[in-house]
């Protein structure tokens, strides 16, 4: 497919490639300023108390400046802008009036170097009120048990909050008694699933400098610099004009900085207070305490025909969100989009409820439900299977909504009509790859070391666009020009994880004007010279930021062609351009008129020396449409039966992407989702003491383990494969992959684990632990399953 | 311990004199003269982390780095000689470890990260005295001996009575470990050490280390060490007088895995389960039993 | 604390420093020298993200104090293209093979494939793995950084280097 295209589907060394292997490349730790100050911030050490007195006059006799709940703003705001205003809820300040989490902010010094700060940090005195804490969702939801919130905003209206209840979701379809009538089976089971630190490396930090004008200049560690403007602008009062969030490369985040974090504004107070630059950076222990993934329960109930067609389906959820309400609403809603966008279920209730508690706030984390959603339907789909005796893969292909169906994604907001489908050619070469009709029958296998095949499917929606905006705000901006020389220069607000997905924007303005990918420059940017552009999530940076570029860059191209025109004495619409590699421009010329052609700088420099205008345009793209980034894992694990340690030997992930802009960064994505996924599936797991909701870990990543390079298969075992279609909404037929890339993964492995001991975990991650002790059990209760194992209900 | 939230990782919080001697003498006087608040710092990756994480305090911290003699690593007739100062990397490189100590070639191959390894001295593993120490089971497997070194002179231990507790050890505070000196090997024996952690690169959930020496078919002498099973690293002694004698075979080695199982007393904590310990203990020293019965014979 | 004068060499450059005894070498390079290329991500020695070369051996100079640095040679990621910019084949082949994202862990993943194909020309992918063990990456999966190291040494053994 991209045969025909000269730019878009090549591999080449990234825009930021020679910064980042040389040690060149800037991130907001690496910047520092005259008259700089440093910042260290006083966190809770107790899950559940209130502040009876906070003493700074030793820290303030060292000099520092302090930061206390009377010195911010006492304005109530959600830090994260994505879902539409009055849609969010309220429930935090600058700092807090009461300790929710251990690690929760409540105070902040700023001084000259670090070591002091941490000194005058250290001199607080503190008196605190203990309350008692809630820590089991289940516990925190019943009647009597300490309250974290008593009122916050819903939008403008001040709501009351009950039993910790941070916002139900209902969503029904049809009538699920009566599908549930019609089935031949019904199984029902309960899935859990942990939590889990995004452990991106980079800590977040952010740099604040006041301006003489009273405005600031901010520096921070974010996925989106201009929901980080509206959010300051609003808590701090401070027109958007005077405010610059400057675009820092980042890290990595999976989703924990699609919100603007307390440590932002939190510095934005402190440098407006000490009137001078301001660095807080956050530790990796403090960064652990910030946030998490959502652990999960999940109760699913699915009622099926002999013949394997869906006919009803029951979900209820438990969200234990922690002490903050970051996006709990659109979560219940995005979990059951895609619970329901994976399978054809005419009938279907989804209760989902968030639920506060005294841990660590959970935030998105890259799959945003998708992961948890997956690991229940795509077991429960290998468990159906084996219970009707259909092929898993027939099962999947009879079901799954595809091309023509439509498909919620991320919520009921968000449906669009599937245009692209990869999904049977992932299904049958990724079927062929790993052997799966050669795979064992599952438990049949004997011996120290079993191996076991599993496979699962998914998707995710490649942004969360829709005919009709809803509530939540997507949308790209761009801006292109034409540089004298015929070079470009792209300006795109989008943030990039670090994936690429602003070298698939150069190569999309590449491809889009003709011109060498070499000549087009990703410009530095901040949200005063730029238009806005949402967040870069919901793996959205290709297909709608692209999208953008796309379009702006076909403005531009217009206005080339149009002065190109005028000066060959042709139509514009004769004329094409591409790329000539040997003069480094792109070349202007009428297909069968040898002889007129004009290069790209040549009318740009024409355009300046006769005094006429840059050649140039801004705009902004909503996509209607979130199309399926389909996926599909075929996966191969050993089991030491005497040690319960599981190891991966081969992988296969197969990726519906449509067009493939950057080929290499796309299987870095695959791969670097399975691996992430490898972590769900059998090492991550945050857990708290249940009395004293004190993390087991500390916060310490020495007991937060995730994946090394001891834990992948070996690179020849693992094959990612792309499918051949095209999506015609997307740009140059792109579509997503980022969060595709791991929302099966943890299935896949699950399922595989259940093909090699007959043994289906319904809890991550599975852990030696685990696999013993559930092997012990089965030597025991050969016949009969469990009582947690499963509740099969032959109906009628 | 400071709950990590008054820690600083970032920086080094806590301020202190360093001292940075040049020899034996010097380091001993200086912890002479700073009896009980003076901290050896070697490697670093353990004090450094624990002064980090606010579990050790000092007000003089002397840096032996400089003591190029205490790096050796040398073989004689009378045994292996290691200076605390080899590096876990060393002793990963050290061709005479390799053949003749593979438990502890494979001990110091299996500390989680190769710049860890770099760092990271043998001696300061020893004296941080965890029960997770990877050097010690296969230190304890070779009736390792540990000098010690004060104003008088030097005095030597024998490394089982070496750790007194997690973390605790007989050496006093005016004392520096200067040696450590294993016996030399039989012609007729083999060692190995295994190692479960959550991941590759991590502290042992457990770990077990075997030595055997052979007589024919028999086992003429066997030494088993545990880690991270007890509160200090353990010798399995009931285990060993199992197989001492014995004509090797599986089911020996099975029964003195499930005796070594029933002697040691693991703990639940955030790594792993006291019973999932106490079988992979088992599953440990079979499987180290075999591996060194199979090299004692080459 | 009394400060005391050391002196660096760093990247083929002798610095003299005044330095407290509890300053950190990475923090030292990071803001005294201004080499931020060498990252902070854990503080205790879990992640290898603040890898250098001291004298030879691959360091984590978060758990270094400064002082004890005094008179070695060190080379941390900005030393290892040429002086005029020249690549050395490691930071070629991750860029060949798109061996990095968000590129936090890449200077002490870089340092360390450069140490260990200093010592093996030709290393097994088992040998490869077991030598970055030390060093995290959260985005990539690794996978990459093995070929990129393979790359790396195929080149370097072609070069006859």
């Amino acid at each position: 497919m991209t045969e025909k295209f000269h730019t878009v589907g090549r591999s080449a060394w990234r825009k930021d490639g020679l910064a980042k292997v040389t040690g060149a490349e800037k991130y907001t730790s690496d910047i520092s300023l005259p008259r700089m100050w440093h910042a260290r911030v006083l966190r809770s050490p107790h899950p559940h108390a209130r502040v009876l007195s906070i003493d700074t006059s030793a820290a303030e006799a060292m000099g520092a400046v302090c930061l206390t709940f009377d010195d911010v703003p006492k304005v109530r705001y959600n830090e994260r802008l994505v879902s539409v205003p009055d849609k969010l809820y309220k429930d935090r300040y600058v700092l807090p009036d009461k300790l929710r989490h251990i690690g929760e902010a409540f105070a902040a010094v700023a001084a000259p170097t670090e070591e002091l700060a941490e000194k005058a940090r250290r001199a607080i005195r503190v008196e605190y009120e203990l309350l008692p804490p809630v820590i089991e969702p289940l516990a925190a939801m019943q009647p009597g048990s300490a309250q974290l919130y008593d009122k916050i905003f819903f939008g403008a209206e001040e709501i009351q909050v009950e039993n910790n209840i941070a916002c139900p979701r209902v969503i029904e379809v049809g009538d699920v008694d009566a599908g549930f009538a019609e089935a031949d089976f019904i199984l029902e089971q309960e899935f859990r699933t942990g939590g889990v630190y995004h452990a991106q490396l980079e800590t977040k930090g952010v740099i604040v400098e006041p301006e003489a004008d009273g405005g600031i200049t901010v520096w921070p560690t974010t996925q989106s610099i201009h929901n980080t403007r509206i959010l300051l602008g609003e808590i701090f009062d401070i027109p958007l004009h005077k405010i610059n969030i400057k675009k820092v490369t980042i890290g990595g985040t999976f989703g924990s900085s699609i919100q603007t974090n307390s440590i932002i504004p939190i510095c934005v107070a402190l440098a407006l207070k000490a009137r001078r630059p301001i660095k807080l950076l956050q530790t990796r222990e403090e960064d652990w305490h910030t946030h998490s993934r959502y652990p999960s329960i999940i109760r699913l109930k699915i009622g099926v025909k002999k013949d394997g067609t869906l006919t009803a389906g029951h979900m209820q959820t438990i969200a234990d969100i922690g002490a903050h309400n970051t996006q709990a609403f659109p979560f219940l809603g995005v979990l059951a989009g895609f619970w329901v966008s994976l399978y054809k279920m005419p009938n279907l209730k989804y209760e989902g409820t968030a639920v506060y508690t005294n841990k660590v706030p959970v935030c998105a984390m890259r799959g945003f439900g998708a992961p948890q959603s997956h690991f229940a339907v795509e077991a429960m789909m290998d468990h159906i299977a084996e219970k009707l005796e259909i092929d898993p893969l027939e099962l999947r292909l009879k079901n799954y909504i595809g091309l023509g169906d439509t498909f919620w994604g991320q919520g009921p907001t968000v449906r669009s009509v599937v245009k692209s489908d990869g999904v049977k050619e992932l299904l049958e070469r990724g079927a062929d790859l790993i052997g799966w009709r050669d795979r064992p029958k599952p438990g049949t296998q004997s011996g120290r070391f079993v191996r076991g095949i599993g496979m699962a499917r998914g998707f995710h929606t490649s942004g969360t666009g829709a005919p009709r905006p809803g509530e939540v705000i997507d949308y790209s901006s761009a801006f292109i020009k034409i540089n004298e020389d015929g070079s470009v220069d792209v300006a795109s607000s989008l943030m990039d994880h670090g994936g690429g997905s602003l070298d698939a924007l150069a190569k999309i303005a590449a491809e889009t004007l003709g011109v060498p990918y070499d000549k087009v420059g990703l410009s530095p940017v901040d949200t005063r010279t730029t238009a806005y552009d949402v967040c870069t999530h919901a793996t959205r940076g290709v297909y709608v930021g692209g999208g953008a570029v796309h379009k702006v860059a076909l403005q531009v191209r217009e206005k080339l062609l149009k002065l190109a025109a005028q000066l060959l004495g042709a139509e514009p619409a004769a004329l094409s351009i591409k790329p000539d590699e040997e003069l480094g421009q792109g070349v202007i010329y009428a297909e069968s008129v040898p002889g007129l052609s004009i290069t790209v700088g040549e009318v740009a420099s024409y355009a300046r020396v006769n005094s006429m205008y840059t050649i140039q345009a801004a705009d902004s793209l909503r996509q209607v449409n979130g199309p399926p980034a389909y996926v599909a894992h075929f996966v191969e694990i050993e089991v030491d039966t005497e040690t319960g340690v599981i190891r991966p030997i081969r992988a296969v992930a197969g990726s519906d992407a449509g067009t493939v802009i950057n080929p290499d960064m796309a299987v870095g994505q695959l791969e670097g989702g399975l691996i992430q996924g490898l972590g769900f599936a059998f090492y991550e797991d945050s857990r708290y003491d249940p009395d004293t909701g004190q993390p087991l870990s500390r916060g310490l990543i020495t007991d937060g383990k995730i994946p090394t390079f001891g834990e992948l298969p070996n690179v020849d075992n693992m094959v990612s494969f792309f499918a051949h279609t095209y999506e015609p909404t997307g740009p140059f037929g792109a579509k997503g992959i980022g969060e595709a890339a791991i929302n099966p993964v943890a299935a896949a492995f699950a399922n595989a684990v259940y093909n090699a001991l007959g043994v289906r975990f319904t809890e991550l991650p599975i852990t030696p632990e685990m696999v013993l002790a559930a092997l012990a059990r089965k030597k025991v209760t050969t016949d009969e399953p469990s009582a947690s194992e499963e509740l099969l209900t032959p109906a009628g | 311990m400071t709950t990590p939230l008054l820690m600083n990782s970032h920086i080094l919080v806590q301020e202190f004199d360093l001292h940075r001697p040049t020899s034996v003498a010097e380091a001993v006087a200086l912890l002479e003269q700073y009896n009980g608040q003076a901290k050896v710092l070697a490697g670093g990756t353990d004090l450094l982390v624990n002064m980090k994480l606010e579990r050790a305090q000092a007000e003089q911290v002397i840096a032996i780095g400089r003591i190029k003699a205490l790096k050796q690593i040398t073989a004689g007739p009378d045994g292996l000689a290691i200076g605390p100062l080899a590096t876990f990397y060393d002793l990963q490189q050290s061709e005479v470890i390799r053949q003749t100590y593979q438990a502890l070639h494979e001990a110091a191959k299996s500390v989680s990260g190769t710049q860890i390894k770099m760092m990271g001295t043998i001696g300061g593993n020893l004296c941080n005295a965890s029960p997770a120490a990877d050097s010690a089971p296969a230190l304890l497997l070779c009736d390792a001996q540990v000098e010690l070194t004060g104003v008088t002179g030097p005095r030597r231990v024998d490394l089982a009575e070496f750790f007194t507790g997690p973390g605790q050890t007989v050496r006093q505070a005016n004392e520096l470990l200067t040696g450590i000196v294993l016996r030399p090997p039989q012609p007729t024996e083999g060692s190995a050490f295994l190692k479960l952690g959550r991941v590759g690169a991590d502290i042992a959930k457990v770990s077990a280390a075997v030595r055997l020496v052979r007589d024919g078919q028999k086992v003429a002498e066997c030494r088993l060490a545990l880690g991270s099973v007890a509160p200090t690293p353990v010798r399995a002694r009931l285990a060993e007088t199992r197989l001492a004698g014995q004509p090797f075979d599986l089911a020996l080695a099975e029964v003195a895995a499930q005796t070594a199982a029933q002697e040691i007393i693991p703990i639940t904590d955030v790594r792993s389960t006291a019973a999932y310990r106490a079988r992979a203990a088992q599953v440990l020293v079979r499987d180290a039993l075999l591996a060194a019965w199979d090299r004692s014979s080459r | 604390m009394k400060k005391e004068l050391i002196n660096l060499t760093v990247n083929g450059e002798t610095y003299e420093l005044l330095v407290v005894p509890n300053e950190l070498l990475l923090n030292v390079l990071r803001d005294r020298l201004h080499l931020t290329g060498t990252k902070y991500v854990c503080g205790i020695g879990e992640c290898g993200a603040c890898t250098v070369s001291i004298d030879g051996a691959l360091m984590l100079s978060c758990l270094m104090l400064a002082a004890t640095a005094d008179g070695s040679e060190i080379t941390t990621i900005e030393g290892l293209a040429g002086v005029d910019g020249q690549l050395d084949p490691v930071q070629e082949a991750f860029l060949d093979h798109g061996a990095y994202q968000c590129g936090y862990c890449t200077p002490g993943l870089i340092m360390s494939s450069k140490a260990l194909l200093q010592e093996n020309a030709n290393p097994t992918e088992a040998e490869i793995r077991e030598f970055l063990r030390g060093n995290l990456c959260r985005c990539t999966g690794y996978s990459s950084v093995v070929r990129a190291v393979q790359g790396a040494a195929g080149s370097m053994r072609a070069e006859g280097g």
